[in-house]
């Protein structure tokens, strides 16, 4: 005779997964993820260029200004991009007048980006810029040659000054700091790495963030959908309401990790056509920075802690979807109805959203006592733990802990949310509903 | 055999079944009355294994209510149990798995009971989209695909034109016929007596009349006599006990305290020209609602 408890995790499943919205829900992020690892092919293929140069057209009336500016341009995109980095300019130094170049931007589409940068020279200043564009400039265009033409005046300055140009070129030389750290297996390349991370950590957690609010819904909507139709009474009779507590928990943690796994899948066949697309590496067309940061990820000691950090995240991660689940399906017997389940869904999603909010901005804590202890706390230590570890904020054994405390509240919520479950699925009135759960919990 | 013998239901302080006791034998139709609230549904659950008793047994066949014994008994709810957005055959197989059935066996008795209730044509179809009357065949179905040694009916008309009843009752007593033991609850006293042999009527927890409805009926002292004819009522109603008189379309209805005033009221109306003149039992209906009145004046 076929178990029953499996029976009910295949039942559950099916009706999740056998249904158009899962198919329609899927095809839209294999799409939206495929696009996304692809956007540089998919811009390129309307037309556009993600790696294209913006075009900077110089009008030096100075006649000694465009060399210098064109050295301290070089200078801050290194600065802001890292030094692998090209330049995302094509200068020219132009010999159209102002007006005929503003004509040209206007008229042709393929200049609309382009940039003019007129220098003149005034008794009070060596340098003053009239800058021309069709639209507004972006936050990065403005930073690289706001930075770039300061340094110009300031070069122009000094050298009226009569500096000579190797003095000048130490001037403008980067500082070579010598990094120390007091605290032991510190480097540099961590350091930088976690700067790197606690913009990447948003993009990385959000799928668990996103699969916890399936797993709620799932246990909810169906513990939900047969109390509700009565089904509940038929099944009940058949199976112990423990077996059935267990099915929904197992089948909803199954179906995000057959939805986790098909994440990982469409983000894989996202990487495998943009190596297609791109030759040789995955990160081709997105530019050297990104294929550099990714070399010095996996160099530095955080790649190499991975062999880790990945598990512990994993034992952490299925706890806490356990816990979820056995919380989720504890709350959805105590509903009567289906608007019941949707207010009883807000106080989970909120603890959801809290661990999402405080892992993004994780970095920003700097190993405050006040986020470690966070860390601990069931349910958001799923995302929070893992990125402080990341960011060694954290140790190892502060993700031990965490563990240990979800195994203790998955077993504190078997153990006396089963004693609810099995009060709750059976009630159909919401009149003394708390009395009746506290009562359910002492006996 | 199914025996309640000395249940009791606690929730909190409420008594909801007070010391209840009574027996189901192979092929017989048992009723389980009383109004709203009077405990049916608990008694029900108690019996399903969904609630335990505080106090006293439920066995099937000796056997003391466990899974094992549920596989055997079919439960149709008063109100619908089906879970709406599966089809016909995915319900079926679903609740068919649970009382132990392989899918072969559930698609072929599937077949047989969709064709014999005439919705061969919606075992694909969602449960959502079937009409009301057909989602009470396909839930009575599913009470029954298992061939349940013990079945448990509350409410089964609810919802159903008078041709489904009677398609219904068919398969309730060849069921019954073939030794199924059949606990019936309805509010539809009609139903019940043509069902039928026992009954239970319960009022607050207690059961305050059972037995056999034969035996019921002819305990029962009031009767009833319909005259048809040229009678006048306010005669009859000065007739010594006369308990009322009830002008129904073309005849009277004169209720009597017992049997010996029937000789009072024929000598009344002898002389008067009449066509009928029939003593009948009271019926379930009349019995339920003295009973039930009477407790209540208590």
């Amino acid at each position: 005779m076929r178990s029953k408890l499996n029976y009910l995790i295949g039942v559950s499943l099916k009706r999740k997964i056998k249904t158009k919205w899962f198919m329609a829900a899927n095809i839209l992020l294999a799409v939206a993820i495929i696009a996304v690892i692809n956007i540089d092919s998919i811009i390129n293929f309307f037309g556009g260029d993600f790696n294209e140069k913006t075009n900077v057209y110089i009008v030096d009336k100075t006649d000694y200004s465009y060399s210098l500016f064109e050295q301290q341009l070089i200078a801050a995109n290194k600065a802001l991009y890292g030094e692998a980095s090209e330049l995302y300019y094509e200068l020219t130094k132009s010999d159209k007048s102002v007006d005929e170049l503003k004509e040209m931007i206007k008229t042709n589409d393929e200049e609309s980006d382009s940039i003019i940068l007129e220098f003149t020279s005034s008794l009070t200043s060596p340098l003053e810029v009239t800058m021309i564009t069709k639209d507004y400039l972006d936050y990065m265009d403005t930073g690289v040659l706001n930075t770039a033409l300061n340094n110009t005046k300031v070069s122009l300055a000094l050298m009226n000054s009569s500096i000579s140009a190797e003095e000048l070129e130490q001037i403008y030389s980067e500082v070579p700091i010598n990094r120390i750290y007091l605290s032991d297996n510190k480097n540099s390349e961590e350091e930088n790495m976690s700067m790197i991370m606690t913009t990447v950590f948003p993009i990385l957690i959000l799928p668990i963030f996103m699969l916890t609010i399936f797993l709620v819904q799932m246990v909810g909507a169906e513990v939900n959908d047969e109390k509700t139709t009565r089904g509940m009474e038929i099944i009940i009779s058949n199976v112990s309401p423990k077996t059935h507590f267990f099915s929904k928990i197992i089948a909803a943690n199954l179906f995000v990790l057959i939805q986790g796994v098909l994440l990982v899948l469409f983000a894989a066949i996202g990487l495998w056509i943009r190596k297609m697309l791109g030759g040789s590496s995955i990160t081709g067309g997105i530019g050297a920075e990104v294929t550099g940061m990714l070399d010095v990820f996996m160099s530095s000691n955080i790649g190499k802690s991975l062999v880790y950090i990945v598990p512990l995240a994993i034992i952490l991660i299925v706890f806490t979807f356990i816990a979820y689940g056995a919380l989720a399906a504890i709350l959805a017997s105590m509903t009567t109805n289906t608007e019941d389940f949707q207010q009883l869904q807000t106080p989970i999603m909120i603890i959801s959203l809290v661990g999402y909010y405080l892992s993004i901005m994780a970095g920003v804590f700097e190993g405050a006592t006040f986020i470690k202890v966070l860390s601990y706390v069931p349910f958001i230590s799923a995302i929070l733990s893992p990125s402080l570890l990341v960011l060694g904020q954290i140790g190892v054994v502060d993700v031990i802990i965490s563990i240990v405390l979800i195994i203790l509240t998955n077993y504190i919520l078997i153990k006396y949310g089963l004693r609810i479950y099995k009060v709750g699925i059976l009630n159909y009135s919401s009149k003394d509903l708390w009395k009746k759960m506290f009562k359910a919990l002492k006996n | 055999m199914l025996k309640v013998e000395n249940v009791t239901k606690y929730y909190g302080d409420f008594l909801a079944v007070d010391n209840l006791s009574f027996t189901v034998k192979e092929g017989e139709i048992f009723g389980l009355l009383g109004v709203n609230g009077a405990g049916k549904t608990t008694t029900f659950r108690m019996i399903m294994g969904l609630l335990e008793p505080s106090g006293g047994n439920i066995t099937l066949d000796g056997q003391a209510i466990s899974y094992d014994v549920t596989d055997k008994i079919g439960f149709l709810t008063e109100e619908r149990s089906l879970l709406t957005k599966m089809t016909v055959l995915e319900q079926c197989k679903f609740y068919g798995a649970l009382k132990g059935m392989h899918d072969k066996e559930i698609e072929d008795r599937l077949d047989y009971l969709l064709d014999k209730f005439g919705v061969i044509e919606y075992k694909n179809k969602k449960i959502k989209e079937l009409s009301k009357g057909n989602q009470q065949k396909i839930q009575f179905i599913t009470a029954i695909l298992n061939k349940p040694k013990l079945l448990i009916l509350d409410e089964p008309f609810s919802g159903l034109d008078p041709f489904n009843v009677e398609l219904f009752k068919k398969e309730i007593i060849e069921m019954s016929k073939q030794g199924s033991m059949i606990i019936f609850s309805s509010h539809r006293m009609e139903h019940v007596e043509l069902f039928c042999q026992k009954i239970v009527i319960m009022l607050r927890g207690k059961s305050v009349l059972e037995g056999n409805i034969k035996d019921i009926k002819e305990k029962y002292r009031q009767k009833n006599i319909f005259i048809k004819g040229d009678v006048n009522k306010q005669d009859l109603e000065k007739v010594t006990g006369v308990v009322e008189v009830i002008k129904h379309a073309d005849e009277l209805e004169v209720k009597i305290e017992d049997i010996s005033y029937v000789d009072d009221v024929f000598k009344k109306i002898k002389n008067t020209k009449i066509s009928k003149f029939v003593v009948e039992e009271p019926t379930l209906n009349e019995i339920f609602v003295n009973k039930v009145g009477e407790v209540y004046e208590k």
